[in-house]
């Protein structure tokens, strides 16, 4: 097994903010200095409910590991939670960012779809505690944090929506307007399972399956299948 | 069993046993739980919101569970145990799976659409509650496969459809009826019937066999005979 390749430390591909968070598969080195301080209490964050979950984390703890005063965290932010926001914020951002960039680099809807969950898997299995971050944690830090879950999740719709798009009309006739939300949904809930377990290792074996089961209420099954499981 | 020192009676509940009174109690405390949580969210209530409603002693509290994260996830466990519960019952009466698919779906959007309250607390509440709860909650989805899983037996390409199948289209169920259950909107949950149906069934039978179980109507008239 090959470890997969990761941008460095310093590459532009990570944004200041993810470029400080804790290491995973990449072993970013903690020494990284980070550009300012609201930077390095996201980081902290993160940090500190990777170790201590989100119910578990303090204030203390975060301070803790962005190496910053209690005074500097309350000018930044006036709780945990708006600090976890933020680092939500980020993390779905630069999520977003690079699913948009494979799916737009794709020609054809049905390969843009795959090569877009492709990006996402990659991310969430370098990053298994951001993956923990967004995809568990982010359920129990409180009503702000969730609503904007749901709205992630549902902002994934339009992907799926394109496929629409140039599709015969007995097939578009057979999509019920709710289609495309039930199709993130059962997307992410195989995600969030691997991710809750720490099977993050995992996910990115689910390319073919996640990729085939998107498609196939535009393609059917066996042309779905067939663009599942291309190289 | 027997203990020396007689319990003292409560009030009004002489001749009931001390098992009825515990029981009793946890149904009390977990309903309290449910409402406080329904209005305020998971977060905001205490232990004391619970006990007041319950109108019980903070001692009784701690007696019957052991925190507030162990009181809801009781709660959670009762809601999705009655929900199962009828989905079994309704899927079971039914051979053809398609049809039987049908069933346990109507069942599962009439049992919402009849106790939001008590679906709200393991679809809406479960997953912003602890992680606990999140776990139960997924492991709840797990109940289901079991019943789609059949499909590959009747289906043309069954040995052929991803390992993950299953998991994918309940997970798609539920975020669906979790979304209505947002909205506020358990009235028109059962609306949803038609399409979940074909949804779930299409990987299976194709997009236009399943299309033809969508519209053919409720599982009960499938139960009946009075298909085709």
């Amino acid at each position: 097994m090959s470890e997969p390749v990761n941008p460095s430390v310093d590459s532009p591909e990570y944004p200041p903010e993810l470029a400080r968070l804790p290491p995973g598969r990449h072993g970013l080195p903690r020494e990284f200095v980070a550009r300012n301080q609201r930077e390095r209490l996201i980081a902290g964050l993160a940090e500190a409910v990777a170790e201590q979950g989100y119910a578990g984390t303090t204030i203390a703890h975060i301070t803790r590991h962005a190496a910053v005063s209690r005074r500097t965290f309350y000018e930044h932010f006036s709780s945990k939670d708006e600090c976890f926001v933020a680092a939500y914020d980020t993390v779905m951002a630069e999520l977003r960012r690079r699913v948009d960039d494979a799916f737009n680099q794709e020609d054809e809807w049905p390969q843009a779809v795959r090569a877009g969950i492709g990006a996402m898997l990659e991310f969430l299995t370098a990053e298994p505690h951001l993956a923990r971050l967004s995809m568990v944690e982010a359920l129990v830090a409180g009503p702000v944090v969730v609503e904007r879950y749901d709205a992630a999740i549902q902002g994934l719709v339009p992907y799926f929506e394109a496929g629409r798009k140039g599709r015969p009309a007995e097939v578009l006739a057979g999509l019920s307007p709710s289609t495309e939300e039930a199709l993130v949904g059962g997307m992410v809930s195989l995600i969030s399972r691997r991710v809750f377990a720490d099977r993050t290792e995992e996910l990115e074996s689910l390319l073919p399956d996640l990729t085939e089961f998107a498609l196939t209420p535009y393609l059917g099954s066996a042309e779905a299948a067939k663009v599942a499981r291309q190289g | 069993m027997a203990s020396k020192s007689t319990p003292r009676p409560l009030p009004g509940q002489h001749q009931l046993s001390r098992e009825f009174i515990a029981q009793h109690q946890r149904a009390r405390i977990v309903n309290a739980l449910a409402l406080e949580v329904s209005e305020k969210g998971y977060r905001n209530v205490t232990v004391a919101d619970i006990v007041k409603r319950a109108g019980i002693a903070r001692n009784t509290f701690y007696g019957n569970f052991g925190s507030k994260e162990d009181c809801f996830l009781a709660a959670q466990q009762f809601a999705m145990s009655a929900a199962l519960g009828r989905v079994v019952e309704a899927a079971g009466e039914i051979d053809d799976w398609p049809y039987r698919v049908e069933a346990g779906l109507a069942a599962f959007l009439h049992f919402v659409a009849e106790e939001p309250a008590l679906a709200r607390t393991c679809m809406v509440d479960a997953l912003a509650a602890a992680p606990t709860s999140v776990r139960y909650y997924e492991e709840s989805l797990q109940s289901f496969v079991s019943l789609f899983r059949l499909g590959r037996d009747v289906s043309p390409h069954g040995g052929k459809l991803p390992e993950t199948i299953e998991e994918a289209l309940i997970g798609g169920v539920f975020w669906i009826i979790y979304q209505r259950l947002l909205e506020e909107q358990p009235e028109r949950i059962e609306e949803l019937l038609p399409e979940l149906v074909e949804f779930t069934l299409t990987p299976y039978l194709g997009a236009d066999r399943a299309r033809v179980v969508a519209v053919e109507g409720d599982g009960a008239s499938a139960a009946s005979g009075s298909r085709g």
